[in-house]
């Protein structure tokens, strides 16, 4: 393999990492909110989204918002659950909860769709284009496209309308929001619907790529951690730009040294940063989201 | 609380009970196997109920000192031929490493951070044991010879649960007591009070960093010597001593019946146990109705069993001064 073909591969991957930390970056900056069943609600997202085109027929372009809708009520359900926990900031109970979501969901998902692995093969997926001696599939350019565009459209949502507005200065204070008449209850369940629409959205775009496990939640979500901690807590820009590095980087040291070690690797990518540059990453730095 | 000699009063015969109730039970092989179980994991969570309990941070690498335990165990075991007391002070041992290393890496790092970075200490070590061939990659680690504790003019083995269950009792005594005696002493009073008011505790000359460095490496031997046992009780150790499972289960034993109370974790670990054991409902509901007991006890009984009951108890004797006592 010529390096130029894995810089590629590298680029496609660090834009399915954004893609996937999309909605943990919004919840963690406007509600501070960890979810550890981030990653058992992307194998969810993409096991409904195989159920929809494999088994029930649907049409792939229909089973994304499917699936979506799936996602957004899921993670209104657990706001739900947790709007107390959240209100008191009581950040070790919902840490617990969403580890408890996640396992739930594990075995739910395992219950209804078995726990043998299954393929999700689109119409993109099987069309490739090749430049020269490089090759990539149409779902890997959808997934860029997909990305890039879900960026753009979230940041100027927050920047430039009257709905962003409200949400960052939730993000901001929120009993000083709720003061001025916000409905911080109601950004609450937005954040994290979005949340859920958006991991399975991101399930439906990066599955065909990989086999779909219902144990895949568990490690799925530490590429997540290192985007959403090396982006800066809560940016939107930054999470972009740490996906796709982390993506190159993960890709090279796949290829040039063990693709077995690929997450341990990122792993402690992530702790050197966390050692070199504690104080930026502290609780405190948290608020706000941009 | 009440004091000292009203405990021993209780204690003493409660402890002569959970001794003989397996054989009270039916004295069956699947009792004395939950029995033995219900021991090992209980002292497996009251690793980590120091962590969450005391010093209110989220740990998830427990289940690394766990692991660390029973890998030790087998290693050591099949390949060096050692003994029951040189694993267990070996298991004791790494453990204690492994928190100095994972605590002096997340020392200044607060809240979700540092359960983030523990969090991702699990993963990667579920994917190093299911991939180094030195610790048996996917098979494991197979054939740990039977437990042999004996000494010099003493025999001291056990054959199969039933013969366990003596160790795996005393294994929770012993845990009790350390457990016991940690929240009486100057540190569990110093994690106490870096958790609940971290100013006063700066004020009093309390070193936050050190204080948590310290309830981390009294907290990983526990956890490590269940997994100790535990390797002895399967014979076999493999990754899946580090799946979530064993996490939730913990997670579960230390918030079900209620924080900071002594016999929480053993209470809710039997809760658990008995309804996997006794009353299953296939193994993927069981997994949803533990993680949704930990989900419901959390939105709904944030004190815990123990805290649905407190009301009753204290309209029967009389007011309680008031205040929170398991804030999180």
């Amino acid at each position: 393999m010529n390096l130029l073909q894995q810089i590629l591969n590298g680029l496609v991957l660090g834009h399915a990492y954004a893609l996937v930390a999309i909605g943990w970056t919004l919840l963690l900056g406007v509600a501070r909110l960890v979810n550890f069943g981030h990653g058992q609600m992307y194998m969810l997202g993409a096991f409904v989204t195989w159920w929809a085109v494999v088994k029930a027929g649907v049409p792939y372009a229909l089973a994304l918002p499917l699936a979506m809708a799936c996602g957004a009520v899921l993670g209104a359900a657990m706001q739900r659950l947790m709007l107390r926990a959240t209100f008191e900031q009581n950040l070790v109970s919902i840490m617990i909860m969403t580890l408890g979501f996640g396992y739930v969901i594990h075995g739910a998902a395992a219950l209804v769709f078995g726990s043998t692995g299954q393929i999700l093969d689109t119409a993109l997926s099987r069309r490739e284009f090749a430049l020269g001696e490089l090759w990539l599939t149409g779902q890997d350019l959808a997934i860029v496209v997909a990305a890039i565009a879900v960026f753009l459209g979230l940041k100027w949502v927050l920047d430039a309308t009257r709905v962003g507005r409200l949400v960052r200065m939730v993000a901001e204070d929120p009993k000083l929001a709720q003061l001025a008449g916000i409905d911080v209850r109601r950004v609450y369940y937005g954040v994290f619907a979005f949340e859920g629409a958006a991991v399975a959205f991101a399930a439906g775009m990066v599955a065909p790529r990989t086999p779909i496990l219902t144990s895949m939640g568990f490690d799925e979500v530490i590429m997540t951690f290192v985007v959403v901690v090396f982006g800066g807590i809560g940016s939107v820009k930054g999470s972009y730009v740490a996906g796709v590095a982390l993506g190159l980087f993960t890709a090279l040291f796949g290829a040039l040294v063990s693709p077995a070690y690929t997450t341990a690797a990122a792993f402690v990518v992530l702790i050197a940063l966390l050692v070199l540059r504690p104080g930026g990453l502290g609780a405190g730095s948290a608020g706000g989201v941009h | 609380m009440a004091g000292t000699a009203w405990r021993r009063w209780v204690l003493l015969p409660l402890a002569a009970a959970v001794y003989a109730a397996p054989q009270a039970l039916g004295g069956s092989g699947a009792v004395y196997s939950a029995a033995v179980l219900i021991a090992i994991f209980a002292v497996m969570a009251y690793g980590l109920d120091l962590v969450v309990s005391d010093l209110g941070e989220v740990s998830l690498a427990h289940t690394v000192f766990f692991a660390a335990g029973s890998y030790t165990t087998a290693l050591l075991a099949t390949r060096a031929g050692a003994g029951g007391w040189a694993t267990l002070a070996a298991s004791l041992a790494v453990a204690a490493v492994l928190a100095a290393l994972i605590g002096l890496v997340t020392l200044r790092l607060r809240e979700f951070v540092f359960s983030l970075v523990t969090y991702a200490v699990a993963v990667v070590a579920m994917t190093v044991a299911a991939n180094w061939a030195f610790l048996g990659g996917s098979d494991g680690v197979r054939g740990v010879p039977l437990l042999d504790l004996s000494l010099p003019g003493l025999p001291l083995t056990a054959r199969d649960d039933r013969t366990l269950w003596p160790f795996a009792f005393a294994l929770l005594l012993v845990t009790l007591y350390v457990v016991d005696r940690f929240r009486h002493s100057a540190l569990g009073a110093a994690a106490v009070m870096t958790h609940l008011n971290p100013r006063l505790a700066t004020m009093s000359g309390i070193d936050g960093a050190r204080v948590r460095l310290q309830v981390f490496l009294v907290s990983a031997p526990i956890s490590a010597a269940a997994g100790w046992l535990y390797a002895y009780q399967r014979a076999y150790v493999s990754a899946d001593v580090l799946e979530s499972y064993f996490l939730i289960l913990m997670l579960t034993a230390v918030v079900l019946v209620g924080r900071r109370q002594l016999l929480g974790p053993l209470l809710a670990t039997a809760l658990v146990l008995v309804q996997e054991k006794f009353f299953s409902l296939g193994g993927y509901v069981d997994k949803i109705v533990l993680g949704s007991v930990l989900v419901a006890i959390l939105a709904f009984a944030p004190q815990g069993l123990a805290g649905l009951l407190r009301p009753l108890a204290r309209a029967r004797r009389r007011p309680a001064p008031p205040g929170r006592q398991n804030p999180g």
